[in-house]
């Protein structure tokens, strides 16, 4: 016996209605203050320490071939690290707001 | 007996000879190494052997199985579109070996291999070294644009290098992020796990008192089952985000 169409029709629409609503429970964890915290810092010192590892790297290479530069590079590369770390901070910020306004919007659906 | 909180993370040799030398270090197969095998055999046999094609009711391990899937395959749908799904096999193995490493840190006399920074950032390097590949592959040198915002030539020479130390900047906050979380709560249940003993020897009125530090200790570790997957999720988000740069070369302005 071939099942009934319109109650099948029923039991998919039934079906994506109750997919609908636990999508948006399980979905996007929403971001924690201690996390968002905790990220703008991780963001912050790496970029510093990039920063200043890199200037260090150009110190030594032109120490090791040409003439010693110490700390020259050093001091403007982490002047640039700080400067990456806040674009960094910048951009995480502006992700962050873009989930919490896509979270908002799950909410009033 | 009062235990360092620290000592959990030691890595240590699980069988006394070296397994083999690889350019004058001995190799060992330490508690790390066995964790990392037991976390990739158990989730992977657990992944396949539960699903089986054809059935119309999921089993109870089907459906998990299908829903984690699910989870990540939206996940890499909306940061990155249609075609980052090219990598779904990637950052599921990613996300699942995280997940994984993260919920068998918390079983008590275990041992967490994301607390392990060399662990952590072997997995960062491998997405960044992922991302470049991609995006050479797909832009050629164009994919040096990345770096080249919007601006006039003499902002140029400030802003490119800035550009560049955010680039690289990623592989150490992904790893340290990760390790960090796992480190930070891990220590702290140790400590107040202390609490309790030394209260509880304690004697007479005090020993009571050690029922504080044990419910808090409960609701820390409810605390990190969240943190296990929050970070299992926030790593493998940010691993789509990359990517999905590498793919469309977005800029961010």
């Amino acid at each position: 016996m071939a099942p009934d169409p319109d109650r099948l029709r029923d039991l998919g629409s039934r079906l994506d209605k109750l997919q609908a609503t636990q999508a948006a429970r399980y979905k996007k964890p929403p971001p924690s203050q201690l996390g968002i915290a905790g990220r703008f810092a991780t963001e912050l010192v790496a970029a510093l320490i990039v920063g200043g590892g890199l200037g260090w790297g150009i110190d030594w290479l032109f120490g090791r071939f040409l003439f010693n530069t110490f700390p020259v590079f050093m001091l403007v590369f982490v002047v640039l690290g700080a400067a990456a770390g806040i674009l960094n901070v910048m951009r995480a910020a502006k992700e962050i707001n873009a989930e919490i306004a896509r979270a908002r919007s799950d909410e009033e659906k | 007996m009062a235990s360092n909180p620290m000592e959990q993370f030691t890595v240590k040799p699980l069988i006394e000879a070296p397994l083999f030398e690889l350019g004058g270090h001995p190799i060992y197969f330490t508690n790390q190494a066995l964790l990392m095998v037991l976390v990739t055999v158990l989730s992977a046999s657990f992944l396949t052997l539960v699903v089986k094609p054809g059935r119309l009711v999921p089993t109870r391990g089907q459906s998990v199985a299908e829903l984690s899937y699910k989870f990540v395959g939206d996940m890499i749908h909306s940061t990155t579109g249609a075609d980052g799904m090219k990598f779904f096999p990637f950052i599921f193995t990613l996300f699942i070996f995280v997940l994984c490493s993260n919920f068998f840190g918390l079983i008590p006399g275990g041992f967490t291999v994301t607390s392990q920074i060399a662990v952590t950032f072997a997995l960062a390097a491998l997405v960044m070294l992922t991302v470049l590949g991609v995006g050479f592959a797909r832009h050629g040198i164009g994919f040096l644009k990345l770096f080249v915002p919007h601006a006039p030539w003499y902002l140029l020479i400030l802003l490119i290098p800035i550009e560049v130390i955010s680039f690289l900047t990623r592989p150490i906050s992904l790893s340290v992020r990760l390790f960090a979380n796992m480190l930070a709560g891990h220590t702290m249940l140790v400590v107040f796990a202390g609490f309790v003993v030394s209260l509880g020897a304690a004697g007479g009125l005090l020993s009571g008192l050690a029922v504080a530090p044990l419910l808090l200790m409960v609701g820390i570790f409810l605390l990190e089952l969240l943190v296990a997957f929050l970070q299992a999720y926030v790593f493998s988000v940010l691993t789509c985000i990359y990517l999905n740069e590498a793919l469309h070369l977005h800029d961010h302005h």
